[in-house]
């Protein structure tokens, strides 16, 4: 039985790909607490299995072995779809190359997710989050009118708009200056605040890491450590 | 929890493009593929109807029974009018003539009655019936070449007539079948009174019967008929298929256009299943982001189906308006060849089948890559874009569920299942080939030795990398330039049967209906104005075969069900003589040709390819009736006939002592020298008239411009009817084309980025294509003939004349527009700076 203060409980997670004849280990047997409302950094050289790992956690992939709990779902009892439902309003995840749907106005990015989990007010709330996000005059705007940073707002007005209980962040500074960069990790973290979700980030940054309770660095897909940082 | 239809859809419209970018092969292959079916079905309904609904007008009666060289006696004639009201006539070719010019024309007296149905209709506006005295109606043509007008006189004959009216719409005109000249309609009375009802004249005299009671069968009638008067000669034909000349065609006609729809079909299939592939591969990313936000397999399924769903509904809606609004074109360019309603016609049943068709084609195509589309994993996101979609049984299962329901459809619904059944088994097979080959360039190129040169390396694995579109591409570029062939070939062939076939030896008169005693004087007549003139006659009389077969078992053709397959010889009257020695063309092929004055056995010679249809055989026994009398006669030998001389060509050839007694005239052929002049011409018609008012002259030159014109609509119709495939085959092409480049943008860019010159892109693509599209190109070539075969020589019956270089010069040309459609895409790609490139992947 998973205690209720965990967001994320996982045993022995293991995730293999490729095909049978040429099988490629990625994760080796992962032990993972996170307390709800944890903010976490998630550090590793390129290769190490950080954004494979976010993924198992998130449900975009299903784990090879091992058990897996997060908010409450069993994630590991669960077929691709299941898992696609267990998304929905729980967990907002933002990427490195922010994924916005390029057919659609930044007001329905937002709130395609929560339309997906049957919310009848998904416009508003969209519009709403936009505006929290200091894009309340782009809303009718498509992924190509706006700015890497603008897009990385939406990507997280998107994530943040559901009030999930949970947030995955995949490098979200990546692909942006380190002014905008900061701003986007300030959007964040208020955001995060706000809402009181746990928030789980991949980094390269230091810096970054160093504003998180908790630091868990990756190595040949094992946690080789897991440090607090002191952060409240 | 699936997702509501009404979020589905919500979701669905905000990720479509307004203007259906992605999508537009997919609104392009529905729009043509419906339209050409819509416009198939419209025409061929509509002519179907105008004959149902026309019959009795076309036909002038709801029975008509011809017969050769004599009126009806009084018996047969009572037996007609058993059946309801009978309104006779006769028709002929005779000359007409003034004083200063001769004219050929096809004679039509008609009584009182007539027209039972429907009405004729002159230039000035007048509904009128038969003409009344010596009045007679007369077609344009006529007018003109008498040199007269409205109420002048002419001669036909012996008797003076006068031009009451000209014709402008002849109710029973269609049935009448191939004009020989211009019609004139006179009174019934009026070719006896001219001395052209001889003994032995050529001349038909027909009889329609208007039934007292309209429900009664037509062809119960006929049977009767035949069965009571079993050696008249009798040729009877039904209003259900009142011009055997039209039904013919339009047989014909519709075989081509079910083949025409179904392979418009086939393309626009392969145009769907590409469209929706590289729709969706272009979608990957909004499916996987969609996936990541937390859409289920079905969510995305649902979205999608409806995003290709509302581009089949508006591409298929679009083709079945052009459709309807094409049809009056068509109509208009068959005009005369075939019964069509005028103007815009709109058949439910036509626009139901061919939607139904169309959506049932999207769905066949357009179900495997959709529901491929279902399994691409939300982590895509993180991966190589080149992964290409997981195979999945269902896809397959709703494929060929989709597949059969089409085949059911075409099967059920076709006039011609054979066919139809025939062209789907080619196309299936012609699909297994075009993969197989796909597949086989695939496992080539992974087999060759990797090159050294990093140029011609990429272009050897863009031909069988993971995610490869060279499946796709050899189906689309295969059926695109066979297409092409199609067209070119089918065209060609037609215009050289127009061009070599026609007018090949063909003499410049027939003249019927010579007095035997009067030969020594038409060859003067002829000969002193054209002394190296090259005048041919033969004895000529109509009769029909009433039985065949061995002696003491002979086949009573009125006893037959049905003829047996090709031996059409058999049916109704046709044109008899007899000769000394092998007529001119013909080549006896069995049995031995009866000595000069045979006084034996009475003898017959017979076509052997009647006598191959028939089962006769050198000894078996064969029974003519000529002006009711039966004579029988054995078969000495079987002879070929070159039917394209155009001379006298005769089925049936007896000994002298076998037929000659029957009363006849003689029929001559007149081979005028090069260049004679018109004013000689002119003399010659008219001395013929005046000294054998009787005969009459057919002119080949007016013949063969009829011919010609016919042969033209044909291929006007052909090539508009085809003309629709190869649209559809050129967006698929094309499509295939713009999807396939679409996959190598990438390592365009890349290449430029790592040092590659713009011609050594070029160059690798031109050879990449170039070797695609050249082994596709000799593959269309055996499928676009292979079919372009069947259509001319089984369906239109022509020879197999193409004009090959017609069709290379057009496969070319197709290779040429793929060449250049692949590389003009690559151009901004290669104009732009390479980090600017970069930027736009």
């Amino acid at each position: 039985m998973t205690s209720p203060s965990l967001a994320i409980n996982a045993r022995n997670l293991t995730l293999t790909l490729g095909s049978t004849a040429a099988p490629v280990t990625i994760l080796r047997g992962i032990d993972l607490d996170i307390a709800r409302g944890e903010v976490v950094a998630l550090l590793g050289p390129s290769g190490s299995g950080k954004s494979s790992l976010m993924a198992v956690l998130s449900g975009l992939e299903r784990a090879s072995g091992g058990t897996i709990n997060v908010a409450g779902a069993d994630f590991a009892g669960l077929s691709e779809d299941g898992l696609a439902a267990a998304r929905r309003g729980r967990i907002g995840i933002v990427l490195q190359a922010f994924h916005l749907l390029p057919t659609m106005t930044a007001a329905e990015n937002v709130a395609t997710p929560m339309e997906l989990a049957g919310a009848s007010d998904a416009t508003p709330r969209a519009l709403a989050e936009l505006e929290a996000v200091g894009l309340g005059h782009r809303t009718g705007h498509y992924p190509t009118q706006l700015s890497g940073g603008e897009q990385q707002r939406v990507a997280i007005a998107r994530a943040t708009a559901a009030r999930p209980e949970l947030i995955f962040a995949d490098e979200p500074t990546g692909n942006l200056d380190a002014a905008t960069g900061e701003e986007i990790i300030n959007l964040l973290f208020a955001r995060r605040a706000e809402t009181g979700a746990t928030l789980l980030i991949i980094t390269h940054d230091a810096s970054l890491a160093a504003r998180c309770e908790r630091v868990l660095t990756m190595a040949d897909g094992v946690i080789a450590s897991d440090t607090m940082t002191g952060v409240v | 929890m699936s997702l509501p239809l009404r979020t589905a859809w919500g979701i669905a419209r905000r990720d479509l493009n307004a203007r259906f970018k992605g999508l537009r092969l997919l609104l392009v292959c529905m729009f043509l593929g419906t339209a050409a079916l819509a416009a198939i079905g419209t025409l061929t309904s509509a002519i179907e109807r105008e004959l149902a609904s026309s019959g009795q007008e076309l036909l002038g009666g709801d029975l008509e029974v011809e017969v050769w060289q004599r009126s009806l006696s009084d018996a047969e004639r009572n037996a007609l009018a058993t059946y309801g009201n009978v309104s006779s006539g006769f028709r002929l070719q005779a000359m007409a003539s003034t004083p200063a010019a001769a004219a050929p024309i096809e004679l039509k007296a008609v009584d009182a009655k007539w027209p039972m149905f429907g009405t004729l209709t002159l230039t000035d506006g007048r509904s009128v019936g038969a003409p009344t005295g010596n009045d007679a109606w007369i077609a344009e043509t006529a007018i003109e070449r008498l040199g007269i007008k409205v109420g002048d006189s002419f001669t036909v004959g012996t008797v003076t007539l006068k031009a009451a009216g000209v014709i402008q719409d002849e109710p029973d005109r269609l049935s009448e079948g191939f004009a020989l000249g211009p019609t004139v309609i006179v009174a019934d009375a009026v070719p006896a009174a001219a001395g052209l009802l001889q003994p032995g004249s050529l001349y038909q005299s027909k009889h329609r019967i208007a039934f007292a009671n309209p429900q009664r069968d037509a062809e119960t009638v006929e049977e009767a008929l035949t069965k009571a008067f079993p050696t008249a000669g009798f040729d009877i034909r039904t209003r259900n298929r009142a011009s055997p000349g039209a039904d013919r065609f339009v047989r014909q006609m519709s075989d081509f256009l079910t083949l025409v729809g179904l392979a418009a079909l086939v393309i626009a299939g392969i145009g769907i299943a590409g469209g929706v592939s590289s729709y969706l591969d272009q979608r990957r990313g909004s499916i996987a982001t969609l996936k990541v936000l937390g859409a289920t397999s079905g969510d995305i399924v649902r979205i999608y189906a409806m995003q290709i769903g509302v581009a089949a509904v508006i591409g298929s809606g679009a083709g079945l308006a052009a459709g309807v609004l094409v049809t009056p074109v068509l109509g208009a360019a068959l005009q005369g060849l075939l019964p069509v309603e005028s103007g815009f016609i709109i058949s439910p049943s036509a626009l139901l089948l061919a939607g139904a068709y169309g959506l049932l084609v999207a769905f066949a195509f357009a179900a495997a890559p959709l529901l491929r589309a279902r399994t691409y994993p939300a982590m895509a996101l993180m991966r190589s874009g080149v992964v290409p979609l997981a195979r999945d049984k269902r896809a397959l299962l709703a494929t060929a569920l989709g597949l059969a329901a089409i085949c059911a459809l075409a099967l059920l619904t076709t006039a011609q299942p054979m066919l139809s059944g025939g062209f789907l088994l080619g196309a299936g097979a012609a699909l297994a080939l075009l993969a197989a080959l796909g597949w086989a360039i695939q496992a080539i190129a992974r087999r060759l030795p990797r090159p050294s040169n990093p140029l011609l390396r990429s272009a050897l694995s863009n031909l069988h990398r993971p995610g490869a579109p060279t499946g796709a591409l050899v189906t689309a570029l295969g059926f695109g330039l066979a297409a092409f062939v199609l067209l070119a070939a089918v065209q060609s062939a037609i215009d050289g049967n127009i061009q070599q076939r026609v007018p090949r030896e063909a003499p410049d008169y027939f003249v019927l209906d010579v007095p035997r005693d009067s030969e020594p004087r038409f060859f003067e007549l002829v000969q002193a104005d054209f002394p190296k003139a090259a005048i041919r006659t033969v004895p000529t009389m109509r009769g029909a075969v009433l039985a065949y077969g061995a002696k003491d078992a002979m086949t009573r053709v009125a006893d037959l069900k049905e003829l047996p397959d090709g031996a059409w010889g058999l049916r109704g009257e046709r044109g008899l003589t007899y000769a000394d020695a092998i007529p001119q063309g013909n080549r006896v092929v069995a049995g031995e040709w009866w000595s000069p004055f045979h006084n034996g056995e009475p003898l017959v010679s017979v076509d052997a390819e009647l006598a191959k249809a028939a089962g006769l055989e050198v000894g078996d026994y064969l029974t003519v009736g000529i002006l009711g009398v039966e004579r029988t006669a054995r078969i000495a030998n079987l002879r070929e006939i070159d039917w394209e001389s155009m001379g006298f060509n005769f089925l049936l050839v007896f000994s002298r002592n076998a037929i000659a007694d029957a009363p006849h005239n003689l029929s001559a052929t007149i081979d005028l020298p090069d260049g004679s002049d018109s004013a000689a011409r002119g003399r010659l018609l008219r001395g013929l008239v005046k000294e054998m008012p009787s005969s009459s002259v057919i002119e080949v030159g007016g013949i063969l411009t009829e011919a010609r014109t016919i042969l033209q609509q044909v291929s006007l119709a052909t090539l508009a009817a085809a003309g629709v495939t190869v649209l559809a085959g050129l967006a698929v092409l094309m499509g295939a084309i713009a999807a396939a480049r679409a996959a190598r943008t990438y390592d365009t860019v890349m290449l430029r980025v790592l040092g590659a010159s713009r011609r050594q892109i070029l160059l690798l693509q031109l050879a990449e294509y170039g070797l695609i599209a050249g082994v596709l190109a000799l593959v269309a070539l055996g499928l676009g003939s292979g079919l372009a075969w069947v259509v001319v020589t089984q369906l239109f019956e022509f020879d197999w004349l193409p004009d090959w270089r017609e069709v290379f010069g057009v496969l070319g040309l197709g290779v040429g527009l793929v060449l250049a459609f692949a590389l003009a895409g690559s151009l901004p790609l290669l104009a732009a700076k390479p980090a600017r490139a970069l930027r736009e992947l």
